[in-house]
């Protein structure tokens, strides 16, 4: 299993968009994938959990990825947050 | 046990039993959502309740249930493509990302399997399952404290009753309004989808109890040209069908049942707003000079090669700015024949007007994968933008050779960001001759290109007179030229109020570099944000700045301030306020001089009021 903390770098957040981008990763993947935010734990699979998570910008969100595909997922999901979801960074 | 849920999106027309007896004159003041005047008759739609029975099923019923779900999800689907096509067309794609959601949450493994669950284990019937799992997930949005994800809850009641009537097999939503006309549609809420499947002209403004000027609903309104208020509390309760109401879609205010004053004031306000709006609209026919003859060159900033299509139809003779940086941010880092096509599609399309791209400006705000550094302390006066360029040489050539094989029609203007001393810039236009010879070497003839110079920092402003001798142009950037002249982090909101664009210390950097451009016979572009805002426009004309460049859509707003105004007067107003001590001093000035002159315009429904 690995275990990485990314920081939401877009001035909005995890609205709408970044989360459905997040899921069009974990979605795809073969590997269990967790978002993990202010002490709550969800399947990242799930747009509606991800969404309902209302993470704001500047904060902490921390992944928990396991399965045969979980280095690709990780990088995925690095790339989605280094590149601020292609929005207008915080 | 039955319960009832009330539900927007079946749009059912209400019973016009109360219509002989007509609802009191009231106004009430909301949100303004999209701006423009309206008069019509009231058409509420109702919020249909649906019964839905709870049901445990045998055994033998339960592949039945599920199946009737699953044909559920599939049609709702479909519709919701097909919603999503018109609404692309229509409004755009960006504007229609709501739908691309509303997809992916169809396909939710949790939504889906949840239901499912409900009927499988628990035996229950399709329509009960898809109530109460629903009825959790809008529950729990409700509550969320971000009201962009309360707004949430409104698209998944659309997505609910599209499942429910689906499985109603009730045919297609939205007959009820398919043949009215002029009416002003008034709900507690309407959903997105709904506005899509309006047809043009059918609908002359929206009026909700719910939404903010954030909403999907407002964005799609401004996008559709339909004036909207939202955030009325109890509107949709207050109207009865056949009510007549006037809608002030640009100051948030709606009159029900009007007396012949407010039609009368109504009239008068809707007559000017269209006139202004067609004005602005014959604008991007008429030369942007001041009513003595000073031109000023109006272009525009565009982030995506595709927008340069627009940029004409708006006014614009150019492109003030193309961020070359979000090519790259896309990919680890575009091939250069990637990027020749992506400057050539704008470049071509602009010809014969000029095209300004400003080379990579990674690292600050703009981190771009596999060349930024990561971890910086201070990524703003870091390794960003031309100092990466002139350490990565490698990337800064593969970008300048496909920038001057672009150039086919020698329309280009190459502009070299963050400049700070001579040798960067000596530096970067070694580069650009490197760039030429390897291409000159392989046999091409690259068409000769202006080298302009970014003017974003104080030091590149204490040494203009001498930058102003090697380039072809100068272009400021306010945003970072104010952060970094300011030392305010325009990112912190502990300090935004500092943020000023009009502190004397600005003001002056800007004139400095105007009066050494001038001297040498080159001109001076603004591209920043300021160069949008009404008062910065005549302070900039004032100044002497010879092109501004923003976003297409305020171009010509931008264009009427010009045409406005004599540059004499705003001259005179520059350099009086170039005297003055502090920022508040020169807002207040100008707000006394320019605040009636421009709300006359009328142009403050599309630039925002003229504020103290």
């Amino acid at each position: 299993m690995i275990t990485k903390i990314f920081t939401v770098s877009n001035k909005l957040g995890i609205h709408a968009r970044p989360a459905g981008m997040i899921v069009d990763i974990t979605g795809q993947a073969r590997s269990d994938v967790s978002i993990v935010f202010d002490g709550s734990k969800a399947n990242a699979k799930s747009i509606l959990n991800v969404m309902m998570l209302a993470i704001p910008a500047g904060s902490e969100v921390k992944f928990e990825i396991d399965g045969e595909d979980e280095e690709i997922v990780v990088q995925q999901l690095e790339k989605l947050f280094d590149d601020h979801f292609n929005e207008e960074p915080c | 046990m039955t319960t009832s849920t009330k539900n927007p999106a079946e749009y059912v027309k209400k019973s016009s039993d109360g219509a002989s007896r007509k609802s009191p004159r009231t106004v009430l003041v909301g949100v303004p959502s999209s701006p423009g005047f309206a008069m019509g008759t009231v058409f509420p739609i109702a919020n249909r309740e649906f019964s839905v029975v709870e049901e445990t099923l045998p055994e033998s019923r339960i592949p039945a249930e599920e199946q009737m779900f699953l044909k559920a999800v599939t049609k709702t689907a479909k519709e919701i493509a097909q919603i999503k096509e018109i609404s692309e067309s229509r409004a755009g794609v960006k504007d229609s990302l709501i739908f691309a959601t509303h997809l992916m949450i169809l396909q939710d493994p949790g939504l889906v399997n949840g239901v499912l669950d409900k009927i499988k284990k628990k035996r229950k019937n399709a329509k009960w399952a898809v109530h109460v799992v629903f009825g959790a997930y809008i529950e729990k949005f409700e509550k969320i404290n971000s009201p962009a994800m309360r707004d949430k809850a409104a698209d998944l009641r659309d997505l609910y009753n599209r499942l429910m009537s689906a499985m109603d097999d009730s045919g297609p939503v939205l007959e009820d309004v398919a043949d009215e006309k002029g009416i002003v549609l008034v709900a507690h809420e309407f959903v997105p989808s709904f506005l899509m499947t309006l047809k043009p002209g059918q609908v002359n403004a929206i009026v909700m109890d719910t939404g903010g000027r954030t909403s999907h609903v407002a964005i799609l309104a401004r996008a559709l040209q339909i004036p909207a208020v939202g955030g009325l509390r109890n509107v949709a309760a207050l109207v009865k069908n056949g009510d007549t109401i006037i809608v002030d879609g640009s100051h948030g205010k709606v009159i029900i049942n009007p007396n012949d004053d407010d039609v009368r004031k109504f009239r008068e306000r809707q007559e000017i707003f269209e006139r202004q709006r067609r004005e602005l609209f014959t604008m991007r026919q008429l030369e942007p000079m001041t009513r003595d003859g000073k031109y000023i060159v109006l272009h525009a900033n565009i982030e995506l090669p595709t927008e340069a299509d627009k940029v004409k139809d708006f006014g614009a003779t150019g492109i003030g700015l193309y961020r070359s940086e979000f090519l790259f941010l896309k990919k680890d880092a575009p091939t250069q024949s990637e990027q020749e096509s992506a400057y050539k599609h704008i470049l071509e399309t602009m010809a014969p007007y000029p095209v300004v791209i400003r080379t990579l400006d990674a690292g600050g705000d703009k981190l771009v994968s596999g060349i930024s550094a990561v971890n910086e302390s201070n990524p703003f006066m870091g390794w960003r933008s031309i100092r990466v360029c002139l350490d990565r040489e490698d990337v800064f050539i593969t970008q300048l050779r496909a920038l001057l094989l672009a150039n086919t029609q020698g329309n280009l203007r190459i502009l070299l960001p963050m400049i700070s001393s001579m040798s960067e810039l000596r530096r970067a236009k070694a580069c650009i001759e490197k760039a030429r010879k390897q291409l000159e070497d392989e046999d091409h003839k690259p068409a000769v290109v202006k080298v302009g110079a970014m003017i974003e920092v104080p030091a590149a402003v204490m040494i203009v007179d001498k930058l102003a001798k090697e380039v072809d142009f100068f272009s400021l950037g306010t945003n970072d030229l104010i952060q970094f002249t300011l030392a305010v982090d325009r990112t912190n909101e502990l300090i935004t109020d500092m943020f000023q664009p009009h502190h004397p210390s600005v003001l002056s950097m800007i004139y400095q570099t105007v009066v050494a451009a001038h001297r040498e016979g080159i001109p001076v572009a603004v591209c920043g944000e300021m160069s949008a805002d009404p008062m910065s426009v005549l302070l900039l004309v004032g100044l002497g700045v010879d092109e501004l460049s923003m976003t297409p859509w305020s171009v010509m707003t931008t264009k009427k301030i010009i045409r406005s105004i004599n540059f004499e007067d705003v001259r005179d107003t520059a350099l009086t306020v170039l005297q003055m001590d502090d920022a508040e001093a020169v807002n207040a000035f100008l707000y006394k001089k320019y605040a009636q002159t421009i709300t006359e315009l009328g142009i403050s429904s599309f630039v925002g009021q003229v504020e103290k």
